[in-house]
């Protein structure tokens, strides 16, 4: 078993490896996890997420552009192959869902797949429905689903269009469900004007935008 | 807004306006260029795939719309995912409600081993270019601008392969992603010898659009690494076979790139179209001395926006861009979106009618 600073050490080395985009370090670096006795749960929260927080956080800050998110995100699944298997389940802290897809019309799936990324590494459960998703199939994979949070994107100016009828078929199905929508043509003040609950400008606070997103809505449904 | 009627009367037709722009003369006042595809299909009642698989009816819906709106400069061929179907793999054209243009369906290279495969394919078979070589016949017909339409190196090396694969090539199989930019590079300057040697050499105005090298995907390192280089050999060849000025599309986040970009010789004028991500103020600093800036409305507001908002904008571009040494053109920030209300675009005009007349 691992003392308190050999694991320090390694999970250290986790989000250092992670961060640097050096997938064989996290593959060892899992691998002697394991066999040291560090807690699988801790390598992959305190280790591999944390590191892909850094990396959003490099991202936001134009630090990070999209290869490196992808190559961190490469080495941040490596990892989590060795270390998942062994996490024993936890009781406590429910892990959240997202719906997720871009919408018809439109098949760019870079943004999308970033912020799957995103959401993977904080340790949501992601239902990916792709690219060009029929509008009607949010709603009926929602109403299946019921996931804590449904994101939506578009990039081109006319997949955009869809959006408010994709998030009004959503909430046709689940009125209280937290919808949040991204892509280049949007912004905060269109998304509010479509109907969504949140918005997030770039894959690196998706997360953060998502959580306080949960938190207004929570708050909103309080109120009523 | 609504006391005048009429537009005051033009001194010159587009085509002198034109002409005059790229010849650094005197114009009457700033042109309204046009980056209108979708649009006009809607706007004379043909589907929106009309625009891109048929080239006599996308020319003249392109030029009826341009008569309508005033427009200046003549219709264009062309498409963002350009290079995919060219280089073997399939794309589907725009068909739903909420489809803009032409998409991927199947990459010609998704592994190493096909990019390792891959050759040049024949230019004048390659996809789209039957079409674009049948739509340019028809501007030289008509005299209209003869453009064509090709990506930047890096959007058509990404749109080879997908996007994601190019990126994650970059940074660990450089020679992969090299392999692409080459090819990409070798099928524009063999697809511009086509043009030169079919029309001359003065009257095609190659248009790049290079939105994959954006910021939104890669760092100006990259840049300057993958995109630069052959950016530059294109467009120094291109010059060498006597292309007089090159439209570049600069279209996305860009800003941290433009240093690199202002290193290209462009023409004399070149055209730089920068999206509503780059000021016009700083277009100008890096360009403006050297090229016509176009630009920048952006493409969503225009959609959505009230009339009185697009109008400001358009006041606002106008004035910073007015003066720009080598001139301005009024534009959206990249392709006027198909679903836009029709008075938006008149008020684009009725900007330049207010603010953009030269005394």
């Amino acid at each position: 078993m691992a003392n308190e600073q050999r694991t320090l050490e390694i999970l250290k080395g986790l989000r250092d490896a992670v961060v640097s985009m050096d997938e064989n370090t996290v593959k060892e670096l899992s691998e002697l996890a394991l066999e040291e006795g560090v807690d699988a749960y801790d390598a992959v929260t305190e280790g591999l997420a944390k590191a892909m927080d850094r990396v959003g956080e490099l991202y936001s800050n134009k630090e990070y552009f999209v290869p490196e998110i992808l190559l961190a995100s490469d080495a941040l699944y490596a990892g989590l192959a060795i270390l998942q298997p062994h996490i024993r389940i936890r009781t406590g802290a429910e892990k959240k869902s997202l719906l997720l897809g871009v919408v018809e019309g439109d098949v760019h799936d870079i943004g999308k797949n970033l912020v799957k990324i995103m959401f993977e590494a904080a340790g949501w459960d992601v239902h990916d429905l792709g690219v060009d998703v029929k509008l009607p199939i949010f709603g009926e994979e929602q109403a299946r689903q019921k996931a804590d949070v449904v994101g939506i994107s578009a990039l081109m100016t006319t997949s955009m269009l869809a959006i408010p009828r994709a998030i009004e078929l959503v909430k046709a199905h689940d009125p209280d469900v937290a919808i949040l929508v991204g892509g280049a043509p949007l912004n905060r003040e269109l998304a509010t004007r479509y109907g969504a609950d949140g918005y997030a400008k770039c894959a690196g606070e998706v997360v953060k935008e998502a959580q306080a997103m949960l938190e207004r809505v929570k708050n909103r449904k309080k109120m009523l | 807004m609504l006391e005048k009627r009429i537009f005051k009367p033009d001194r010159m037709t587009w085509k002198e306006r034109w002409h005059g722009i790229l010849s650094s003369e005197k114009i009457d006042r700033i042109p309204m260029h046009h980056f209108v595809l979708g649009f006009c299909a809607k706007n004379v009642g043909y589907p929106i795939v009309t625009m891109y698989k048929d080239p006599e009816k996308s020319f003249q819906a392109q030029l009826q719309t341009l008569e309508q709106y005033g427009f200046d400069g003549g219709p264009n061929y062309g498409y963002a995912s350009f290079g995919g179907w060219e280089f073997g793999g399939e794309i589907k054209f725009p068909v739903g409600d909420f489809e803009q243009a032409p998409s991927h369906t199947k990459f010609p290279v998704q592994t190493k081993e096909d990019a390792e495969r891959l050759l040049l394919p024949n230019i004048f078979k390659a996809g789209s270019v039957p079409n674009a070589m049948a739509f340019s016949k028809l501007q030289e017909k008509y005299g209209t601008p003869i453009s064509l339409v090709i990506g930047g190196n890096f959007t058509i090396a990404g749109n080879i392969c997908p996007v994601e694969t190019l990126c994650r090539w970059t940074l660990r199989e450089p020679e992969l992603a090299h392999k692409l930019l080459r090819l990409a590079t070798d099928f524009s300057l063999l697809l511009v010898r086509y043009w030169v040697d079919t029309f001359g050499a003065e009257r095609v105005i190659p248009n790049i659009w290079e939105p994959l090298s954006s910021n939104d995907v890669i760092s100006p390192t990259q840049f300057k690494k993958f995109a630069l280089p052959y950016l530059n050999e294109t467009g120094e060849k291109m010059l060498a076979m006597g292309i007089k000025h090159i439209f570049y599309h600069i279209c996305g986040e860009q800003n941290l790139n433009l240093p690199y970009w202002a290193q290209l010789r462009m023409g004399n004028p070149g055209l730089v179209s920068v999206g509503n991500q780059v000021d016009l103020s700083t277009a100008i600093n890096y360009f403006g001395d050297n090229n016509i800036i176009i630009g920048n409305i952006e493409p969503s507001l225009i959609q959505i926006g009230t009339p009185q908002q697009v109008y400001e904008e358009c006041k606002k571009s106008i004035e910073k861009a007015k003066y720009s040494p080598r001139g301005f053109m009024l534009m959206s920030g990249c392709e006027l979106p198909p679903m836009t209300p029709s008075y938006n675009v008149y008020i684009m005009r009725k900007a330049i009618d207010d603010f953009g007349w030269y005394e």
